[in-house]
C-alpha cells in the first residue's frame, strides 16, 4: 500500500511517516504544493493524506487535480482550520476524509485502512489478523471461520485494534474513535472498559488468541505473543 | 430637547427684548404723531381764542375762565413768545394724559395767561394696543415657528434621520454594505463622509480581527498536533519506565484539553462574530432525539431515566451546527452531572424548551451561572467551563432566552424566545 504524504510542517510529517510505515505502508512525504502535484502526477498512490495550507499552492488543489486525472487514489484532508467551509468543499471536491489537526494518528492510520478498503472495488475487503476474519462489507467477525456475534461498537474497536496492530492505544484515542468527541461532553473514557471486556471475551470465548492486552494505566495493545 | 426646539427656544427669548424694544419704539412714534396732530388742534385753538379775546377785550372786558381743559387768566408774568406745549398727567384720580399748551399773551396791553389741555386717552389706548400688536407677533411667531419646526424637521433632517436609521441597524459583519450617501447640506455631507471613512475603518479591523482570532485558533492547533504526534509515538517505546509512560500521558491529556479550549474559544468567538447566519428553521426536539441516541449508551449505563415530551415542535431559526452544540452542551451537562439511576426530563412546547436533570451538584450561582471559564472544582476533569457560556452566547444572538433554576436538586434550563 502507497501512501503519499503532503504536509508542509516537518516534524508532524516524520510522525505520520514513522507511524505509517510501522503499520506496513509504504510513504513518501512531501512539503509544499509545486512537489505534491508532480508526484501525484508521476506516480500511483493508494491513498494521499493533503493538508490544506500549503506553501505555493492550496491543498484543494491538489484533489482538483486527482479529479482530472481520474485518480482512483483515497484521498485523507488533514487541516489546521477546522472549518464546515473547508470540509465540504474538500468532500465535495471528491475527498473521502477530513481530519482537523491534532489529531491520533491512530485514527489517521484507521481511516486510511478504511478509505483504502472501501475503494478496493475490485480486491478483497477482508481484514484478517491470524485467526481472526473481519468481511468489512458484511460486517462479518469470524474465529477460525467460526462467526461470532459482534455489537457495532465492539466491530468498530476490532477493526480500529487491527488497523493499528502491536501499537499502544490511549483510552482517549480509542474513546475518540469510536464515540467522537461528542463522548467529552457526557463523560470521562473509563466506559470504554466494558465494551473492551466483551469483544476480549467473545473473541476468546470463539477460541481466538488473547490479543486485547492492557497496559499499565495507558490503554490497550492489539498484538500476539 | 430636540436640536431645532432648543434653538427656537433660544430664538424666541431672544425676540422677546427685540419685540420690547420694537414696541416701544412704535408707541414712540406714533406718540410723536399724536402729539404733533394735538400741538396744531392745541395751537389752533389758542390762535381762536386769542383771536376772540381781542375782539372782546375791545369791549373793556376782563376774563377769567377756568375749566378743566380751558383757563384764561390776567397774570403778571412775562409775555411769551412761543407757547410752551408740554405732556401732563392732569388732576385727580384718573390720570389722563394731557397735552397742554400754555402761554402768557399780551391781549390790549393786559397780560393773560392761556392754558389748553387736550386730552391724550388714546395714547392709553395705544400702549395697550400695542402691547397686544406685539403679543400677537409673538404668538404669531411661535406658532409659525412650531409649523416650520415640524416641515423643516420633516424635511431638512430627512437626511440626517436615515443615516441615524442606518447606524442603529448596523450590524458587524455586514457593515461594509452600508452607504451613506451625498446630501444637499454641507453639514451632513460631513458628517456622512466621517461615517463612510469610520464604517470601512470599523469593516477592515473586524476583518483583521476575525481573521487573526481565526488565524491564532488555527496557527495553535498545528504546533499543538507536532507535540501529540510525537507523544503518540514515543508512547510505543516498550523501553520507557512507568512514570514516563505517566508523564507523557498526562501531558497528552493536557495538550488535548488546551486543544479543544481552544477550539471552543473559536467557536465562541465565531458565534460572537455571528459568523453562522442562517434561515433554516430548526426543531430542538429532533435534535435532541438525535443526541438521546448517540448518548444512549452514556444514560443507561448511568442507568438514567429519561422522559420526553416532544409532542409540540419548537422551531428555532438557528444554524445546524450551533443547534447541534446547544443541545449537546445542555444534554451532555444533564447526563453528566447526573447521579446514578437519576432522572432527566425534557418537554417541548410551542414556544420553550425545557430540560431538567437531578444533580448532587449545589445549584450554580446565578452571578457565575454563563462566565466562562468558571469550573467549579468537582468538574474540573471532564469541563473546560466553555460549554454554558457557548449555550449562553448562542442563545443571545439568536433571540433566545435561557433561563436556569434550581430546587431541590433538580436543575432546570428553559430556552423561549425573546
Amino acid at each position: 500500500m502507497k501512501i503519499l504524504i503532503i504536509e508542509d510542517e516537518r516534524a508532524l510529517q516524520e510522525s505520520i511517516l514513522k507511524y505509517l510505515e510501522h503499520q506496513g505502508f509504504i510513504c513518501e512525504a512531501v512539503s509544499d504544493f509545486m512537489k505534491g502535484k508532480e508526484k501525484v502526477r508521476q506516480f500511483a498512490y493508494d491513498c494521499i493524506v493533503v493538508d490544506i495550507g500549503l506553501p505555493y499552492g492550496n491543498g484543494l488543489d491538489i484533489i482538483k487535480e486527482l479529479k482530472y486525472m481520474e485518480s482512483k487514489a483515497g484521498i485523507i484532508i488533514i487541516s489546521a482550520k477546522n472549518r464546515l467551509e473547508d470540509k465540504l468543499n474538500g468532500l465535495d471536491l471528491g475527498a473521502d476524509d477530513y481530519l482537523a489537526k491534532p489529531f491520533y494518528l491512530s485514527e489517521l492510520t484507521a481511516r486510511i485502512n478504511a478509505i483504502i478498503r472501501r475503494r478496493n472495488f475490485e480486491g478483497n475487503k477482508v481484514i484478517t489478523f491470524h485467526e481472526i476474519k473481519l468481511e468489512a462489507e458484511a460486517r462479518r467477525v469470524t474465529v477460525n471461520d467460526k462467526p461470532i456475534d459482534l455489537t457495532d461498537k465492539e466491530y468498530q474497536l476490532l477493526e480500529y485494534f487491527i488497523a493499528n496492530q502491536r501499537r499502544t492505544l490511549t483510552k482517549g484515542a480509542i474513546a475518540e474513535h469510536i464515540w467522537g468527541d461528542e463522548y467529552l461532553h457526557v463523560s470521562n473514557f473509563d466506559f470504554i472498559y466494558s465494551h473492551i471486556k466483551n469483544l476480549r471475551k467473545k473473541l476468546i470465548d470463539a477460541g481466538s488468541e488473547d490479543y486485547i492486552k492492557t497496559e499499565y494505566r495507558t490503554g490497550y495493545r492489539f498484538t500476539e505473543g | 430637547m430636540k436640536l431645532l426646539t432648543k434653538t427656537t427656544l433660544y430664538f424666541l427669548i431672544a425676540l422677546i427684548p427685540l419685540l420690547a424694544v420694537a414696541g416701544f419704539y412704535l408707541f414712540n412714534q406714533f406718540s410723536k404723531e399724536i402729539n404733533y396732530r394735538s400741538d396744531k388742534e392745541l395751537i389752533s385753538a389758542e390762535i381762536a381764542w386769542i383771536r376772540y379775546l381781542r375782539s372782546e377785550a375791545e369791549n373793556g372786558t376782563t376774563f377769567i375762565l377756568r375749566t378743566p381743559d380751558l383757563s384764561i387768566f390776567p397774570t403778571d408774568a412775562p409775555i411769551a413768545e412761543r407757547p410752551t406745549i408740554v405732556n401732563t398727567n392732569g388732576y385727580g384720580i384718573n390720570e389722563i394724559p394731557y397735552r397742554q399748551l400754555s402761554q402768557v399773551v399780551s391781549i390790549s396791553g393786559n397780560a393773560y395767561q392761556i392754558i389748553i389741555r387736550q386730552s391724550q386717552e388714546q395714547k392709553t389706548a395705544l400702549v395697550t394696543d400695542v402691547t397686544r400688536i406685539m403679543l400677537f407677533v409673538f404668538i404669531g411667531l411661535f406658532v409659525a415657528t412650531l409649523i416650520f419646526n415640524w416641515v423643516i424637521s420633516q424635511r431638512l433632517w430627512m437626511p440626517f434621520r436615515r443615516s441615524l436609521n442606518k447606524i442603529r441597524s448596523a450590524e458587524l459583519q455586514r457593515i461594509e454594505a452600508i452607504h451613506f450617501e451625498q446630501t444637499n447640506i454641507k453639514e451632513f455631507n460631513e458628517l456622512n463622509a466621517s461615517l463612510n471613512y469610520m464604517k470601512g475603518k470599523i469593516h477592515k479591523d473586524y476583518v483583521n480581527m476575525k481573521e487573526f482570532t481565526e488565524n491564532a485558533a488555527h496557527e495553535m492547533q498545528t504546533p499543538v498536533a507536532v507535540v501529540l504526534s510525537k507523544l503518540e509515538l514515543l508512547l510505543q517505546d516498550n523501553n520507557l519506565k512507568d512514570e514516563q509512560v505517566q508523564a507523557v500521558l498526562e501531558s497528552t491529556s493536557a495538550l488535548r484539553q488546551l486543544s479543544k479550549l481552544n477550539e471552543s474559544l473559536l467557536l465562541l468567538a465565531k458565534i460572537e462574530n455571528n459568523q453562522f447566519e442562517t434561515t433554516i428553521e430548526i426543531n430542538l426536539a429532533d435534535i435532541t432525539k438525535k443526541y438521546l441516541r448517540l448518548f444512549d449508551e452514556f444514560i443507561k449505563e448511568k442507568q438514567l431515566t429519561v422522559q420526553t415530551d416532544f409532542s409540540f415542535s419548537f422551531p428555532v431559526k438557528l444554524h445546524p451546527l450551533l443547534a447541534d452544540s446547544l443541545i449537546m452542551n445542555l444534554l451532555g451537562n444533564a447526563i453528566k452531572y447526573n447521579y446514578t439511576a437519576g432522572k432527566i426530563e425534557i418537554a417541548v412546547s410551542e414556544n420553550s424548551y425545557h430540560i431538567n436533570n437531578t444533580s448532587m451538584l449545589p445549584p450554580i450561582q446565578p452571578g457565575k451561572l454563563f462566565m466562562r471559564l468558571n469550573t467549579s472544582d468537582n468538574n474540573k476533569q471532564t469541563s473546560n467551563g466553555l460549554g454554558l457560556a457557548i449555550v449562553k452566547k448562542i442563545a443571545d444572538v439568536n433571540h433566545l432566552h435561557i433561563a436556569y433554576h434550581a430546587e431541590d436538586g433538580v436543575h432546570s434550563f428553559d430556552i423561549t424566545k425573546i
